[in-house]
């Protein structure tokens, strides 16, 4: 399904611009390099062990669960990967999940919110009525991130991360509710007008 | 001076009212013509009968009803048994294939039908059909011009939701431009 036009390249707070795409499987090696220049702390939040380069081929490849997945290039190198994710089956099928990684060099400039602005906005066509992202407690900056992005707390998951030091922190649970977006759509398809008559 | 009267019909909650207000704006403020519309609805939100009549001109448009429409586009079976009748004898009928079946075309008449709920739910949203229609309007008429419709697409569809609609526009449209063969 077409969402956006990609690659768009998009301006970032402090001046420098970033190509936005979709992943193609021909990225994997550029993946497998992006992911390996993690440091361990960023790698630990991640839900697989993606340092591997067999993890990784999986994910470029495997990506029937993908909604849409993102890449920031600069120069022809990855720099960060965004992927919107969602159950194909069961009760939760209609939410959706969030996840986001940039490198350390393009943290703090408003690039996890360009990113996270293109996942929000394929949500709603692909069908998902809720969209969740996970935030390791202590993680301001990426917790700011999202809220910009319409997502509030919606649970706590006391002492569920253990960070490289081994110290737990807590899981913080966020959610945006994008249902809304389509109640509009059906106001408007209404063809009704409380006024009319009077 | 051209001007082509159309009506649209089907049930309230396919968003008839909305195809018009999008076709009116095409033409009106991105097509720079005339356009009117006049809308019609029963008293509840879902379910009855409703109508549109948009006429687009290029001279300012004097009278705004449209009693014997050039361009038919029907959603439902009742709104085609209701105003089959008023359909000029050359005009152009457009119709959902899987909710009206033409008969007793008048003379003249020339009718193309589109899935246009099939292909909404394909995009997953059969909320998306009445602009599947006014993509295949479109793509059939070129009443409006594609740029235009498409600007007042966007322009009149919430938030979050104008790349579904896009893509239900333009499958509308090119289901339409294949049929009169010039896809």
């Amino acid at each position: 399904m077409e969402y956006e036009n990609f690659p768009q390249t998009e301006p970032l707070r402090d001046g420098r611009s970033v190509i936005v795409r979709e992943m193609t499987i021909s990225d994997e090696a550029r993946m497998v390099e992006f992911f390996q220049g993690l440091p361990l702390e960023d790698r630990l939040f991640l839900r697989n062990d993606v340092s591997q380069p067999e993890v990784v081929h999986h994910f470029v490849r495997d990506t029937e669960d993908q909604v849409l997945n993102l890449v920031a290039e600069v120069d022809g190198k990855i720099i960060a990967s965004a992927t919107l994710e969602r159950g194909l089956y069961g009760w939760t099928r209609h939410v959706g999940e969030v996840r986001l990684v940039v490198a350390r060099p393009w943290q703090r400039c408003g690039l996890a919110k360009v990113l996270l602005r293109h996942l929000v906005r394929a949500a709603p066509t692909a069908g998902i009525e809720i969209i969740k992202g996970q935030v390791a407690g202590g993680k301001v900056g990426a917790q700011k991130a999202l809220e910009a992005m319409g997502f509030r707390k919606e649970a706590t998951l006391r002492r569920h991360v253990k960070d490289v030091a081994g110290r737990k922190r807590d899981l913080l649970i966020l959610t945006n509710d994008v249902s809304h977006i389509w109640e509009k759509m059906e106001a408007l398809n209404a063809d009704f007008s409380p006024t009319q008559g009077e | 001076m051209a001007s082509t009267g159309i009506r649209i019909g089907g049930l309230g909650g396919q968003g008839v009212i909305l195809s018009g207000i999008i076709l009116g704006k095409a033409a009106s403020i991105f097509d720079g013509k005339n356009a009117t519309l006049i809308q019609a609805f029963g008293p509840e939100a879902r379910g009855s009968a409703c109508s549109a009549q948009v006429t687009i001109a290029d001279a300012p448009v004097a009278y705004p009803y449209v009693q014997k429409p050039d361009v038919l586009v029907v959603m439902s079976s009742d709104a085609y048994t209701q105003f089959i009748p008023t359909l000029k004898p050359d005009g152009l009928l457009l119709y959902e294939e899987e909710l009206v079946t033409p008969k007793d075309l008048p003379p003249g008449v020339k009718a193309y039908g589109i899935p246009a709920t099939r292909i909404a739910e394909e995009l997953g949203r059969r909320l998306v059909l009445n602009i599947v229609m006014v993509g295949f309007f479109a793509g059939v008429t070129g009443v409006v011009s594609l740029i235009a419709a498409e600007k007042a697409l966007l322009s009149s569809v919430p938030k979050g939701t104008e790349s579904l609609n896009l893509n239900a526009f333009r499958r509308g449209y090119e289901h339409g431009r294949s049929l009169v063969g010039t896809a």
